[in-house]
Formats: C-alpha cells, sequence, structure tokens
C-alpha cells in the first residue's frame, strides 16, 4: 500500500466518502473558472480593463487600505482606510436596520396576526409596499433624505419590515387556537398568551422570515449605497466603475457575495435549523 | 342531537357585515391613505418637492399620457420583462433538468450556483456597464442573470423530488430514457416549474427597474430616476404606483392563477 492511497482513506475515513466527493466535485469549476480567469491575463483574450488579473484585485485590497496606519485606525474610520470603511459602513447599516426593523416588524405582525381588524388594513398596505420593490423606492427616499445614510437606511427598513411584518403574521396565524385558549383558561393574561403561546410559536416562520429578509435587505442595501449613497460596498463599485477601476469593481462584488453568504450560512441558517428543531410544532414551511 | 341544536342562531348586523367584508375595508383603506396623503402634502413646506398632492400627481400622468412618453415607457419596460424572462425560463428550466437528471453534474455545479447566486444581478451591474455599456444589453443580461437560478434550482429540487418508484415503474413497463423524462419527470417537476417561474419573474421585474434606472434605458425605472434628478416628485410617486399595480396585477391575475392550476392539474407527486 502506497502513502497515498494510505492518506486517501484516512482522509475519507475522517470527513466521510460522500462528503468528500460533493466537495471535490464542487471545487471542480470554481478551479476551471479561476484557470480560465489566469489564462485570461497570459493571453490576454480580454482587455484588463474589462477583466483584470487576479494579482490585480488581490492588490487592490492593500492600495484601497494603503493610507491606513493601523488596525486601530481603521475600526475608528479612519479617512485612509477606504476598503474597510466601505465594509463597516454597510454592515453598520445592516445592523441598525435590524435593530429598528426587526422589533417593529415583529410587533406589527404579531398585532396583525392576532387581531383581524389590523390585518386588513395593513395586509393591502404590505402587498403594494412588497410590490413596490425596494429599488423602485430608492429616488424617492433621495427626495426625502437627500443623499447619504438615512436614505440606505430607510430602503433596508422598508424592505426589511414587510417581509417579517408578513411571516410573523402568517405565523401567529397558524398557531392552533386549542393552544391559546388552554392559557387564558388557566388564566393568562393577553401579554401571557403573547410571550407563551404566539411568540414561541410563530418563532420558526419569524427566522425563516429574517433570512428572506436578510437576502432581500442586503441587495436592496447594495442598490440604495449605488444611486442614494456616500459610503459602504454598493458606492465603492459603481465609483470604480464610473474611474474603469475595474479590479477594484471585481474586489467589491466579491465581498459583497461573501460577507452575505457567510452570515447566511454560519448565523441564519445555524439559526433557522435551531428554532425549528426547538420550537418547531406548528409552523410548516410554505 | 346536533351542534346546530345547541348554538343559538345569531344573525349578523348589516355593520358588522360591511365592516368585516374585505372589499369595504379595502375601499375605507383606499380613501384613508388618499386623505392622509392629501392632509400631509397640505401641511407640509413645500409640497411640490417633497410630497405632491393626490390630484397634482393625477394631473401629471396626464401631461405624461398627453406627451405620449407614458404608454411608451410603459411598453418598453414590459417588453423587457416579457423577453427577459421568457429567455430567462428557457435557459433555466432545460439547466436544472439536467443537474436533476445526474447527481454527478449536480453536485459539480451546485456549489458554483449558490455562490453566483448571492452576487446579487444588482452588484454584478457596474461590471456588465464596463463591459457592454449603457445599453439595452446591459439591462437584458441583468435581468436573465436574476431570473436564471430561481428557476434552475427550483426545477432541480422538483426533479428530485418525483418518487424513485414512479420512475422504476415506468422502467419496468420498458420506457425509454427520453420517455422516462417526457412522461414521469417532467410532469413531476411542473408544480416546482411554475413555482420557480412565479419567483423568477418576480426577481426579473425588479431587475428591469433597477437595470433601466442604472443603464438610463427609457421604461418606469428610468421614469422615476429621471424624475429625482429633474425635481419631479409627482412623476416618481405616479411611476411608483404604476410599478406596484403592474406587478399586483401580474401576479394576482396571470401568475398566482398559472401557478395554482398548474399545481392542481400535475401535483399528484406526494411530498
Amino acid at each position: 500500500m502506497t502513502a497515498l492511497t494510505e492518506f486517501s482513506i484516512a482522509v475519507q475515513k475522517r470527513f466521510g466518502r460522500q462528503r468528500l466527493r460533493k466537495f471535490i466535485l464542487g471545487l471542480i469549476p470554481f478551479i476551471v473558472l479561476i484557470a480560465l480567469w489566469e489564462m485570461n491575463t497570459a493571453f490576454v483574450w480580454f482587455d484588463p480593463v474589462e477583466i483584470p488579473p487576479i494579482t490585480d484585485v488581490w492588490e487592490a485590497i492593500f492600495w484601497l487600505q494603503s493610507d491606513c496606519p493601523s488596525f486601530m485606525a481603521a475600526v475608528d474610520g479612519h479617512n485612509g482606510c477606504q476598503l474597510s470603511n466601505n465594509v463597516l459602513s454597510s454592515i453598520g447599516r445592516v445592523m441598525l436596520a435590524t435593530v429598528v426593523g426587526v422589533p417593529l416588524g415583529i410587533g406589527f405582525g404579531i398585532l396583525a396576526g392576532m387581531n383581524r381588524t389590523v390585518s386588513a388594513y395593513l395586509e393591502p398596505i404590505g402587498v403594494f409596499m412588497n410590490s413596490v420593490s425596494g429599488i423602485a423606492w430608492i429616488p424617492l427616499a433621495v427626495v426625502w433624505f437627500g443623499v447619504g445614510w438615512e436614505t440606505t437606511l430607510f430602503i433596508m427598513l422598508n424592505t426589511i419590515f414587510w417581509l417579517l411584518f408578513f411571516n410573523t403574521m402568517m405565523g401567529v396565524r397558524a398557531v392552533p387556537r386549542v393552544l391559546v385558549q388552554g392559557v387564558q383558561t388557566l388564566g393568562g393574561s393577553h401579554l401571557d398568551t403573547i410571550r407563551q403561546v404566539y411568540l414561541p410559536g410563530a418563532m420558526p416562520s419569524i427566522i425563516t422570515g429574517g433570512r428572506m429578509a436578510m437576502g432581500f435587505g442586503w441587495r436592496a442595501l447594495i442598490a440604495a449605497e449605488m444611486i442614494g449613497g456616500d459610503s459602504g460596498l454598493g458606492f465603492m463599485i459603481f465609483v470604480s466603475a464610473s474611474e474603469f477601476k475595474t479590479e477594484e469593481v471585481f474586489l467589491g462584488v466579491i465581498l459583497i457575495s461573501i460577507i452575505f453568504l457567510a452570515t447566511d450560512r454560519y448565523l441564519l441558517v445555524p439559526l433557522e435549523k435551531w428554532t425549528i428543531e426547538r420550537w418547531g410544532l406548528v409552523w410548516k414551511p410554505t | 342531537m346536533t351542534t346546530a341544536d345547541a348554538a343559538p342562531v345569531r344573525r349578523k348586523s348589516l355593520r358588522r357585515t360591511l365592516s368585516d367584508s374585505r372589499a369595504v375595508q379595502l375601499i375605507i383603506l383606499t380613501i384613508g391613505v388618499f386623505i392622509l396623503w392629501g392632509i400631509i402634502s397640505s401641511i407640509i413646506e413645500r409640497p411640490d418637492r417633497y410630497l405632491p398632492s393626490p390630484l397634482t400627481t393625477l394631473i401629471s400622468s396626464a401631461d405624461l399620457l398627453e406627451k405620449g412618453v407614458l404608454v411608451s415607457f410603459y411598453s418598453d419596460t414590459l417588453t423587457r420583462l416579457v423577453i427577459g424572462s421568457i429567455v430567462g425560463l428557457l435557459m433555466g428550466i432545460p439547466f436544472g433538468l439536467i443537474l436533476g437528471l445526474n447527481r454527478t453534474i449536480a453536485d459539480m455545479f451546485y456549489p458554483l450556483m449558490n455562490f453566483f447566486q448571492s452576487v446579487s444581478g444588482i452588484a454584478i451591474f457596474p461590471i456588465i456597464v464596463i463591459w457592454f455599456g449603457n445599453s439595452n444589453t446591459t439591462v437584458m443580461i441583468v435581468i436573465l442573470y436574476t431570473s436564471f437560478f430561481p428557476i434552475a434550482f427550483n426545477v432541480l429540487s422538483g426533479v428530485r423530488a418525483v418518487p424513485m418508484r414512479y420512475i422504476s415503474a415506468a422502467r419496468t413497463l420498458g420506457a425509454t430514457r427520453f420517455q422516462i423524462i417526457r412522461d414521469v419527470l417532467l410532469p413531476g417537476a411542473m408544480p416546482s416549474v411554475a413555482i420557480g417561474s412565479r419567483l423568477s419573474i418576480g426577481f426579473a421585474w425588479r431587475a428591469v427597474i433597477a437595470g433601466e434606472m442604472l443603464a438610463g434605458q427609457a421604461g418606469l425605472g428610468n421614469m422615476i430616476f429621471a424624475g429625482q434628478e429633474l425635481d419631479n416628485t409627482a412623476q416618481i410617486i405616479l411611476g411608483m404606483a404604476l410599478i406596484g399595480f403592474t406587478w399586483i396585477l401580474l401576479d394576482h391575475f396571470l401568475l398566482r392563477p398559472l401557478e395554482s392550476d398548474t399545481i392542481e392539474r400535475w401535483g399528484l407527486v406526494t411530498r
């Protein structure tokens, strides 16, 4: 037995044959794509302005951070740290929108789920708001709030709020009446039913809505930064594109998707799984 | 003894019936929104700039209609949506089918597709602009890119959801590979195709608006963007209302019935 087969058997035992196969197969297109990209640099099929070399994209990180004195300065948002400033400002906006939008969306969603009259009036507004996609709000938001963080925050809030509202409402409605009446019979107040029955019962639906809201919100945020922003990754790629600095655009696009993928994969998906395991008794995915 | 005997029949009063009816609630809501809108616009300073009254918005639509721009914008946007979503579906359905048929190919391309799906169409917009300029091609590519993934993923999961025993049964009866695809897998995946199509067209609609806005191609998206640059807020609100209502009508009267009919007709496959 050669060392190679021994090694491969050890790896297969460690990670599992099927998972290993999937991983390697999934890696192939990426490798091919990167090889093609590199070959383009070597043979210049396309102009570097159209498709920049990989090394240039990598160096753009340092080029953008070149005026940054130290790590602490980057955290403080020093003027020289262009890349980290833009990344931080995008992430900061997401966090701010989450902190404001999530409680609002859940609150109104529970209210609408419990009360038919409230939902009768809020639901059509929500349907309309969702139909006017987040992007279509950008011009009006720019007129109202000017170019800057208020506009981007408004766009993102608008997207997050309605998605969460709808999902919470659906989740609350799916809670069986029996459970609510059970708590009421035992002398539970309105607040008790919300805290003990509606909120846990709707939790899986809320988290799924939150994941959706994150996906749509992130897209809307990038678009809003492009048109009505003065900082952030969307702003960065838009400005770089107008100056034909393609390597910065590629870097920005890759960062945008990596940040989204990482948040989704390592934060929201585990959260969703855990919630469904913990509370997933009534809700079925639609 | 039936429950009907026990429960006394209570007749609803007319007022209650009216206030419970969806149509009445919708009418009240619409009137209320317009009144609120009118009040707000009469209170704030410079309503022309921030929130023109409903009447002003309507008058501006008459103005745009007279010039013939509104109709041409509208038809431009719809044409883009129809062409873009049809081409996107024609590309996505076969791709999803191939991925659903062969596990090796699916394992190979799934991570790649996942990665590119998370690169939203709007984010790649600047790159496409560098490649093709501010042209109609740019808008079309962004539409195709965004509408491709939802349908491909849905077809893939639809084909996978077809129970193995149907395929085995067809095979036992001597069906060829092609016949299995045509008679078992495609009808079995039909509900997913319908759901994916609706999702795809929804994404395409957003992409049309965003693409027109950013690439400056004539259409509803450009109309609201130009409204902002020209300080013509009435035009923005009119455009937004048109965008919203078009999507509601499209979704409610075309896509949703199509989806539910398909599920009713082909939704035999239990999941």
